[in-house]
């Protein structure tokens, strides 16, 4: 906190915020509260601030990986709302929910201190200097294969840095893992095309059919695919683009579709191959090794395995046919099977069958810094490391970013074998389920009090490096910045290398100048000049960056795809895990406006659901607001029940994300969590976890709540009114519309 | 006037806003909403508490049926009987629609209620005393009434998250009616500063915040009566007039092939809202 002038005036220039085109927010407010600072009017204000005017700095949203740029809005100190940055080419000033909430991360009354020290089954807080002192002991006469560093997705500085420490310990074993990435599409992808993550050109494409792609809710870079959409909505060449979404359960995505076909649970790939073979019917040439793949899928049996009819699946080939380019996506509901891999690849066949590739698929702009990029995450990954934990290989844990007690699968029994090192350090914003099993848990910066550069996975145009800067002070002056953590962890090995740097700001500041050519600062001899100019973007977009190229492989060989599963007796029906936009893996729970904001399809807040179709539950006996008891192999859950026409009759679906038993007072208590019953199957190409293959069967457990949720006593119906009307296309005329 | 001429002509007196000489000069707030655009995701809604300090009120008090939210969406589902919601749900962003004849207006006892020359729905919350007529009389069920002394609830705004407040907006106490404003903080900034400049607001000067985080920009808000202003091309090209309870296009033998249309039109609330119908394919 800033007590003098001095102070203050010091600190502007250690940050280096004396440029013209960036200002610092004031002073904190909360000692001015307990009375510790007085409040002194502004006789002599600082250039840049004026007491009632907002002003407003660039940075990056946190709340996912996404990385689109923000706008804070600073008022005497405070952030008080973020906006999208208009000049990033990710959300072209836009935000979700989710960013939105970003402030409520940062001012969240459930944020950890101070560093906190297990003693039994209490945290004592410590200095950082205890704590650090306490890392190096443990760390001491410890090799580098006793050692593992878990991480969520991360990129830019930060991972420069990680792997430097790592390094410096001798310590191979960064485990990145993300809960709910796209990872078995990512593999897919990169057969089909040569890349991971391609970029795709909704707004490009006359009809897209997704399988299970939610790219309006949570699925990879939401927001920008949003614009897209409202683009593809207005049309190419004047033609509206046409949405088929083919899932087992309706996404948002999904409920915005033209046309919405629910599909027997893990037969996409054979719909996929059946879509192919009806275009080949209709006349679309295909090249021998396809054709014959897709022989024997004729839309009679595809039909029978998968629920779709006939005649949609002809209707579906004879758009493709007619309407190009078009645009096929595999997502989620795809991927999550044992045989994820096949869907997704049979998947993928399609654009190629199409002559998608090079249209609506295109090579994804690549940051030339293979360092910084993006190390995304899996469930293979995790597994690996619980296998490890398990056997008693690594003696010291270090976590950040990642709540595997929470996100992995009960089965897995990650927190006994996380028990097994003896040592675990948990890098935590709050104390969730992960680092209450912590020894040594060291407060976290909010992202909008850290700087830091990330990277984002999915390029929308050129190549980007996005920035992020301190919004406002530190609200809490024992927090820490990772990369200042990590900064002080790796001088305990090479202090020669890294005293120069004061703090993670030097070291930031000192890696970018030293590269500012490759960064768009070539005609730029000033660096202060260059560095405020970064910081006042918040974006650097790297000029000419290259773009990995597309192989454009459509190869067919070795795909196979199973026939649909037969229906277990013991259980049932098939359990999917579904991912809220908001929720995601349940780390940005604790915001209440997220818990308040309703799930958009079934309306409810503050709890978890078990979604089932109403014909089935009429089959039941069940209505809505019976507690269900959700019981599988591995676990139940009991949850109330709610009536919802866009799922599968086999299967049920109970979001993700709630169900915390820690985190913070708005997450703590409200939900169950059905990450802890999953099946611990994999994809048995990538090894992913398949998050669709749970199977369960359901009973009522006799008690009854009632649902709370957003919507009326009429549920979804108009009563007759005009209130939410649609129109047919061939029926309206949309040419003379602003 | 007589008891007679104004009961025969009720409607036409009614819907004189403001009762003076000139209306909407120069400004008339409004709003158009493409619902073949928006997807239901709810980011408006979680920008409006952003912005205007609406407050959570927790799991029971939202099963009471007293949640804040002066945006919401609303979803409905095709009423065909079909097994499979097969083309989709319906997402309907609903707010105060800022009615030119608001019926919340006429009943309110203390005139808490009320008409800004700019056509915005205002409400004086010093001045309200809680009766909520206003809200019984909502055909959109738009207000919201502080049941709760919501800046002392537990929980609502601890240590910390109260430094998240927009000072620009009040945080309303318990007993008083709220709604949403069409963001009139950011409209008054605009204003201001236009006429400081000695000029009138420009188009796209400001924006609301449900407006400004939409990922798919099916908000329109600015100035329906400045012919170059996007609201007023969209209202035109609609042929949704501000002053109809039917629209002409409406009358036609066959109806309309534009989508714009207004909530309740019919029961003559002239709301400044409108909205585009959903577009779904038919070939598929």
């Amino acid at each position: 906190m800033m007590n003098s002038d001095f102070d203050r005036r010091d600190f502007l220039k250690v940050l280096g915020w004396g440029g013209a085109s960036v200002a610092l927010a004031g002073c904190g407010n909360g000692t001015v509260e307990n009375g510790v600072e007085t409040v002194v009017p502004y006789v002599e204000a600082s250039d840049y601030m004026i007491p009632s005017i907002s002003v407003y700095f660039n940075s990056t949203c946190a709340q996912c990986d996404a990385g689109c740029s923000i706008t804070g809005r600073i008022r005497e100190g405070r952030v008080l709302k973020l906006e999208g940055n208009p000049e990033s080419p990710i959300n072209r000033g836009k935000t979700c929910g989710l960013g939105q909430a970003g402030v409520q991360n940062h001012y969240n009354p459930d944020r950890v201190r101070s560093p906190l020290l297990r003693t039994g089954n209490s945290g004592e807080a410590i200095t950082w200097e205890k704590a650090y002192a306490l890392i190096g002991e443990k760390l001491h006469g410890v090799s580098g294969d006793e050692v593992a560093f878990l991480t969520g997705g991360m990129s830019g500085h930060l991972k420069v840095l990680l792997g430097n420490y790592l390094d410096s310990i001798g310590c191979k074993n960064h485990v990145v893992y993300e809960a709910i990435a796209p990872a078995v599409v990512r593999a897919a992808n990169k057969k089909s095309y040569g890349v991971e993550m391609p970029r795709i050109n909704i707004n490009r494409a006359k009809v897209v059919l997704s399988f299970g792609a939610d790219f309006l809710g949570a699925w990879v870079s939401p927001v920008h695919f949003s614009q897209q959409y409202a683009q593809f909505r207005k049309g190419v060449d004047g033609q509206r683009g046409v949405l088929v979404q083919i899932e087992s359960k309706m996404t948002i995505t999904g409920a915005n579709a033209d046309r919405w076909l629910v599909v027997r649970p893990g037969t996409e790939g054979i719909l996929a191959f059946g879509i192919i073979n009806a275009l080949g019917a209709q006349g679309l040439k295909l090249s021998a090794d396809i054709a014959a793949a897709v022989k024997g899928y004729d839309k009679e049996r595809v039909s029978k395995d998968t629920g779709v009819s006939a005649e949609q699946i002809d209707k579906i080939a004879a758009l493709l046919k007619a309407r190009t380019p078009s645009l096929v996506l595999a997502g989620g509901a795809a991927e999550g099977y044992a045989h994820g891999s096949q869907n997704a690849a049979a998947i993928n066949l399609l654009n190629h069958v199409l002559g998608n590739v090079g249209k609506t698929i295109e090579a994804a702009a690549v940051v030339p810094f293979p360092q910084m990029e993006p190390a995304t995450g899996n469930t293979a990954a995790l597994k690996k490391l619980n296998d490890d934990l398990a056997a008693g290989k690594y003696k010291v844990l270090f976590s950040y970013a990642a709540n595997p007690v929470f996100t992995a699968p009960g089965a897995m029994k990650f927190k006994d074998n996380m028990a097994k090192a003896s040592f675990k350090v948990v890098f935590a914003q709050y104390l969730d389920e992960t680092a209450l099993q912590a020894d040594l848990v060291l407060p976290l910066n909010s992202p909008l009090e850290d700087w830091g550069t990330q990277v984002p996975e999915y390029m929308a145009e050129g190549a980007q490096i996005n920035i992020l800067q301190p919004l406002m002070e530190k609200l809490h002056p024992e927090t820490s910045g990772m990369g200042d953590i990590l900064l002080a962890l790796i001088k305990q090995g090479r202090a020669a290398d890294y005293n120069k740097f004061d703090d993670y700001y030097a070291y930031l500041r000192t890696a970018l100048l030293q590269n500012k050519a490759a960064l768009g600062g070539a005609g730029n001899a000033d660096d202060d000049v260059f560095w405020n100019e970064t910081l006042s973007k918040g974006i650097i977009k790297l000029p000419g960056a290259s773009h990995a190229a597309l192989s454009g492989k459509s190869a067919v060989a070795g795909l196979s795809l199973p026939a649909p599963a037969a229906i277990d007796a013991q259980y049932p029906l098939q359990l999917i895990p579904s991912v809220n936009a908001s929720l995601r893996d349940g780390r940005n729970t604790n915001q209440p406006w997220l818990q308040e904001s309703p799930d958009p399809m079934t309306t409810i807040v503050w709890d978890s659901w078990m979604e089932i179709h109403p014909s089935k539950a009429a089959e039941l006996g069940i209505t809505e607001g019976d507690i269900v008891e959700v019981a599988g192999k591995n676990g139940s859950v009991k949850v109330q029940a709610y009536l919802f026409p866009g799922i599968h009759p086999d299967a049920i679906s109970i979001p993700l994300g709630r169900g915390h038993e820690a985190l913070g007072r708005y997450a703590k208590g409200y939900g169950v969590n059905p990450f802890q019953i999953l099946d611990v199957v994999f994809d048995k190409e990538t090894g992913e976890l398949a998050l669709h293959e749970t199977r369960v069967k359901i009973s009522k457990t006799g008690e009854r709540v009632i649902v709370v949720k957003d919507e009326g006593p009429a549920g979804g119906r108009q009563m007759g009114q005009k209130i939410a009307p649609k129109l047919p296309s061939d029926k309206v005329n949309l040419s003379g519309e602003i | 006037m007589s008891i007679s001429t104004l009961l025969e002509n009720y409607s036409e007196y009614r819907h004189i806003h403001p009762v003076d000489d000139v209306p909407h000069n120069p400004y008339k707030w409004a709003m158009a909403i493409d619902l073949d655009a928006c997807s239901g995701c709810n980011a408006c809604s979680v920008a409006c508490y952003a912005e205007n300090n609406l407050p959570v009120v927790g799991r029971e008090k939202f099963a009471h049926g007293q949640v804040m939210h002066w945006m919401r969406i609303e979803r409905y589902w095709d009423e065909d009987g079909r097994e499979f919601p097969d083309q989709g749900a319906r997402f309907l962003p609903m707010m105060c629609q800022q009615c030119e004849a608001a019926p919340c207006e006429t009943v309110c006892p203390v005139g808490a209620t009320n008409h800004t020359p700019d056509g915005i729905n205002s409400q004086i919350y010093n001045r309200c005393i809680g009766s909520r007529y206003c809200s019984a009389n909502c055909p959109y069920k738009v207000r919201y009434f502080n049941w709760w002394d919501y800046p002392t609830t537990d929980n609502v705004w601890p240590a910390e998250m109260n430094l998240q407040l927009n000072p620009d907006v009040t945080v309303r106490s318990k007993g008083v009616m709220e709604k949403c404003t069409f963001c009139i903080q950011r409209v008054t900034v605009a204003k201001n500063d236009a006429k400081t400049q000695g000029r009138l607001v420009r188009d796209g000067e400001v924006q609301t915040a449900c407006q400004q985080a939409c990922p798919t920009s099916a908000i329109t808000f600015g100035n329906l009566v400045d012919p170059n202003s996007k609201v007023h091309k969209k209202w035109q090209a609609q042929q949704v007039e501000l002053d109809k309870d039917e629209q002409t296009k409406d009358m036609a033998e066959g109806g309309s092939e534009l989508r714009g249309y207004r909530i309740y039109e019919q029961l003559r609330p002239f709301p400044s809202v409108m909205y585009m119908e959903r577009v779904r394919e038919s070939a598929i």
